[in-house]
């Protein structure tokens, strides 16, 4: 979320102010075979921690992804020596035992799926407290107000940070992705306001914001997925992409070892 | 005696020869073309001598012709569309300065004298150029009855639009940065107002529109694609005239009169839309406290300081803004001031120096939430031309001259309060000096064939002061080198070869070969679907080479029905190296290391135009067609293949009519169609978080549905009397309503939170509206 991010909205403005209209159309899309889809996070708070492992759809399909069973799963943390064999606790999902995430170390992840192996790396950075979750009304057309939510917290001076943040509205996970970068706010306070829609946050939920502090190369990935989900990113997107996963060996998803820190609010 | 009566004989025999030696002795009649009643300069009219057809001269960009011819009796026939022929007898015993003054008006149907250049297309050697009048650009139905140059240079065969609200275009398969597009030699960065709804060319002012596509003279080079030269008026030297227009989106008037009658004159034009006004009207907060305005200031004023001197001072500025209350503020806008002298050294050698001045800038300011950054990114160029015409005999002519800038590109400085999230940054600046020199023949060895053929020599030369980074294969910088002021980084010397001929099979057909090579060493960063005016500019380095296309075009023209319709059918292949992609999730945003997002590959286009003009009577108008395809290869994407790429409408088609009803009215029609250009849609999901996201499989292996639009105008003279005259236009933008497709983008369906679905989203319906135009 840099300054430019914000500049999105602006170009639709004189649009909606001209009466552009929108219309949900079927097109003829390809249907592809099924791709696995793998997504593994190791965190500082207490374990165990999971690795699920799907399948990918076709587009007009319902958002039911088939889970993989069966596969081999292993994380090892380099940095300590210990590895972790997970099991499948429920389908498609696959549970340590005695790994603990620690800030600092590298965790590597060894998936053996059909035959095929799967592995990726990540390095959990120090963590980065949350101090706390103010909001903001954004104007928007229409007559509406937005209640945008704004983590506040102190951005350490002089190393590369990357965040994360992951909202739960009512208990229930907010389906956008919020990432940030201090590449232009190195030592500042941070307090930007995330960008949600209307419908998303409102007077009197009860509001849980996650931190996550993340590595570069999940920073990269995550920034990939905003630009080919959010609608306004979309729109001035000339060549979406798969994003560029740190997983080897061709499989969908992610592997990322991130700190977290956590604030519940009611929203005002 | 034998000897000295032989000698008596020889000399006999000889004297003949003598007094027809003596007789070949040539002489040159040199002028300057001009309108009679108002002294503007005629670009592009023809000047001939009606006894030696092939013996002939097309006014330059200041409406100077030269002819030299043997001694001897001529008439001089001089003609340009819309105004009456006029036909001069000369005795050319010596070389002779004729001015011309031409008088507007009808040309009659049935022309006298069949050598008056009415068949131009046919017999210049230049081919992949296009020249719109003014009048065609004054009747063509364009979006909110505003004209506009950009718009309708996009009816032509061989440039297409880059879609609705942009006003970029794309020439034969070119991206929309591979265009100079010059106002009275100045370039113009950035040629769209509002996000591209208008361009800055307010045709009020504009005198002539120039479209170079390929085969173009070695005079002009800096882009791949195209020139588009435009010329503004001079103004009128004669007498002061204001005309304008009120209209329901902009107004705009013209005001232009003599400093000195017959020796100067000068010319200002101003527009503003108003369209924010609207937005007060809106019960809604955030529209009505929304800021939505352009305006645009044209001026020129020129200045004749004896018979062979003559001085213009040409200026434009233009400020667009756009902001949501006062959280969020955008401006941008380009500037230029040109100062030129005409010095004609003799009848033969014409020459023009100038001066230029362009800059290019955005400002943004941020202001919510206890965050106040303000971001500014400029262009500035400085500019120095000396261009030499030497008339050189009847057949031939020499161009030749030197151009250099010095570009001073800025990609952002940016302010931020003390409480705001974001550091204070100054991105350094890039300084470069792209000179270059050039040298053209223009020889005509026998009647029917003519040839232009030149050399332009282009030297790039990166300068310091400044720090350059060399990457490695994954982005991050190895090195770095630091330079001086005034430094040289590294220098690209590139010859552009430029080659052009035609053949004249009759007087009303003609076969035409060119083939040119561009270098461009400028280039507009943008991975973007439409043109934003943040978009960087950034030019060679040790990291991104020239871009270089070569170009082999082959037409074949022919007139019909004594030159009343205008056939043409162009072929072309461009082939493209260097060409600039980008890396997924590229960042190029205030990035001082934005030559790591990028990815080099090579191109290729290639098509047919086909192309029928009817150039007279009540119903005038073309259609025009163009099968095309443009191809990007990048290692990395698609496997290295060729993909179709951004500017790749394979069907093209614009059909322009315009029909004058009677005295009043004059109606006209346009209907276009382009094949939907490539995307990149998903052909599957998958789950993240969650979330459902895309799944892509290959780079642009899907197509945006076809584009098609019908626009209608009508004007109808209200007053007309010698004073003052009025009259009312009515246009319907895409009359018949059709949703063409804006985005297309995918979200979870709103209805049923399990399906995921596409949305369309579409700029314009139907849009009429009205203008009143009005002329003291």
């Amino acid at each position: 979320m840099t300054p430019n991010s914000r500049f999105n909205i602006i170009y639709i403005l004189p649009f909606l102010a001209l009466g552009a209209c929108q219309k949900v159309v079927h097109l003829d899309l390809k249907t592809t075979s099924p791709e696995l889809d793998i997504q593994g996070d190791i965190t500082n708070m207490a374990g165990p921690y999971t690795v699920s492992l799907t399948q990918s759809v076709d587009f007009y399909a319902d958002n039911v992804y088939p889970t993989v069973s069966g596969a081999i799963v292993k994380v090892t943390d380099s940095t300590a020596g210990v590895t972790d064999s997970l099991t499948e606790s429920a389908p498609g999902i696959y549970s340590t035992h005695l790994l603990q995430g620690v800030p600092g170390h590298t965790y590597s992840m060894y998936v053996n799926s059909g035959g095929n192996i799967y592995t990726a790396s990540s390095t959990m950075p120090q963590p980065v407290t949350l101090d706390s979750i103010t909001f903001t009304t954004v104007p928007r057309s229409g007559g509406k107000n937005t209640i945008q939510p704004i983590p506040n917290f102190q951005d350490p001076a002089g190393i590369a940070n990357y965040y994360q943040f992951v909202l739960y509205v009512n208990g229930n996970q907010l389906q956008k992705t919020f990432v940030f970068d201090d590449e232009f706010s190195d030592g500042r306070y941070i307090h930007e306001a995330l960008e949600t829609d209307t419908a998303d946050v409102k007077s009197g939920n009860t509001l849980q914001l996650d931190l996550y502090c993340i590595d570069k190369p999940i920073y990269n990935y995550f920034n990939e997925i905003v630009q080919i989900t959010d609608p306004n990113s979309q729109s001035q997107n000339a060549a979406p992409a798969n994003p560029d996963s740190n997983i080897t060996g061709g499989a969908l998803g992610y592997f990322s070892a991130h700190t977290v820190s956590a604030k519940t609010i009611l929203v005002p | 005696m034998q000897s000295s009566r032989n000698l008596t004989l020889l000399l006999f025999l000889l004297s003949p020869v003598a007094s027809i030696a003596q007789a070949k002795s040539r002489h040159t009649v040199a002028g300057t073309v001009k309108d009679k009643s108002t002294g503007e300069t005629l670009i592009g009219a023809s000047v001939v001598l009606l006894e030696r057809p092939g013996n002939g001269s097309v006014t330059n960009a200041y409406g100077f012709y030269s002819i030299t011819a043997p001694a001897g009796e001529y008439r001089l026939v001089i003609s340009f569309s819309s105004y009456r022929t006029d036909t001069v007898a000369i005795t050319l015993d010596k070389d002779i300065a004729l001015p011309i003054a031409l008088t507007a008006g009808k040309e009659l149907q049935e022309v006298v004298v069949s050598a008056g250049k009415r068949n131009s297309n046919i017999t210049q050697s230049l081919m992949g150029v296009q020249k719109l009048s003014t009048n065609e650009i004054k009747n063509v139905p364009v979006l909110f009855g505003e004209k506009d140059i950009l718009k309708t240079i996009q009816l032509l065969p061989g440039i297409q639009s880059a879609g609705d609200g942009n006003s970029g275009f794309f020439v034969r398969g070119g991206s929309a940065d591979q265009n100079l597009i010059l106002l009275d030699e100045a370039t113009v960065y950035n040629p769209s107002h509002l996000l591209g709804f208008f361009s800055t060319f307010n045709s009020d002012a504009i005198k002539d529109v120039t479209v170079y596509k390929g085969g173009m003279p070695a005079q002009y080079g800096g882009r791949l694609s195209s020139v588009l030269d435009v010329k503004m008026n001079d103004g009128n030297d004669q007498k002061y005239g204001v005309s304008g227009g009120l209209g329901l989106i902009a107004s705009h008037i013209n005001v232009e009169g003599p400093i000195v009658k017959n020796r100067g004159s000068f010319d200002i034009s101003a527009r503003r839309t108003y369209a924010d006004l609207f937005l007060k009207l809106s019960k809604d907060t955030t529209i009505k406290h929304s800021t939505l305005y352009f305006y645009d200031i044209n001026a020129k004023a020129d200045y004749s300081l004896g018979d062979n001197d003559k001085v213009y001072f040409s200026g434009y500025l233009g400020q667009d803004k756009l902001g949501v209350q006062d959280q969020f503020g955008i401006n941008w806008g380009n500037s230029t001031a040109t100062l030129r002298w005409n010095h004609i050294f003799s009848n033969r050698l014409f020459s023009n120096t100038s001066l230029i001045y362009s800059n290019y800038e955005y400002n943004i300011g941020v202001s919510s939430n206890n965050d106040n950054v303000t971001i500014a990114s400029r262009i500035v160029d400085g500019h120095f031309k000396e261009d030499f015409q030497y008339y050189a005999g009847p057949s031939s002519k020499l161009d030749f001259g030197i151009d250099v800038i010095h570009h001073t590109l800025s990609p952002g400085v940016i302010n931020s309060s003390e409480s705001s999230s974001f550091n204070s940054l100054d991105l350094q600046k890039k300084y470069s000096l792209e000179s270059a020199a050039y040298i053209s023949h223009e020889w005509s060895p026998s009647p029917n064939w003519n040839f232009t053929y030149g050399l332009r020599l282009t030297v790039f030369n990166v300068l310091g002061p400044g720090d350059f980074y060399t990457y490695n294969q994954v982005g991050e910088a190895v090195d770095t080198a630091a330079y001086r002021s005034g430094q040289i980084v590294k220098t690209f010397v590139k010859p552009e070869p430029r080659f052009s001929t035609s053949y004249q099979l009759n007087s009303v057909s003609s076969l035409k070969l060119a083939y040119s090579r561009n270098v461009q060493n400028l280039h507009l960063l943008s991975n973007s679907t439409s043109s934003n005016p943040t978009d960087l500019w950034i030019p060679s380095s040790n990291n991104v080479l020239p871009e270089i296309a070569d170009q082999v075009s082959l037409g074949y023209y022919r007139n019909f029905h004594n030159n009343g319709y205008e056939f043409s059918s162009e072929v072309y292949y461009k082939n493209l190296q260097n060409q600039i992609d980008y890396k997924n999730g590229a960042q190029l945003i205030a990035n001082e290391n934005v030559e790591s997002q990028l990815l080099f590959g090579s191109g290729r286009a290639y098509g047919l135009e086909l192309y029928l003009k009817k150039k007279y009577g009540k119903l005038t108008g073309w259609v025009s067609y163009t099968l095309s395809r443009s191809e990007l290869k990048i290692p990395g994407i698609n496997n290295d293949t060729y993909f179709p790429s951004r500017q790749d409408e394979p069907q093209n088609i614009s059909i322009v009519g315009m029909y004058k009803a009677g005295k009043k009215w004059t109606l006209s029609a346009t209907w276009v169609y382009n094949t939907g250009y490539p995307v990149s849609w998903p052909s599957g999901k998958y789950d993240v978080n969650g979330q459902p996201v895309y799944l892509y499989t290959q780079r642009n292996d899907y197509r945006m549905p076809a584009y098609h639009r019908l626009d209608l105008g009508a004007t109808v003279l209200a007053k007309k009397t010698a004073k003052f005259e009025s009259s009312w236009t009515f246009s319907v933008y895409n009359a018949y309503d059709r949703q063409n497709a804006y985005t297309i983008t995918f979200r979870q369906s709103k209805t049923n939170p399990d399906q995921t679905e596409a949305v369309r989203t579409t700029l314009f319906g139907i849009i009429p509206s009205v203008t009143y135009n009005f002329k003291f």
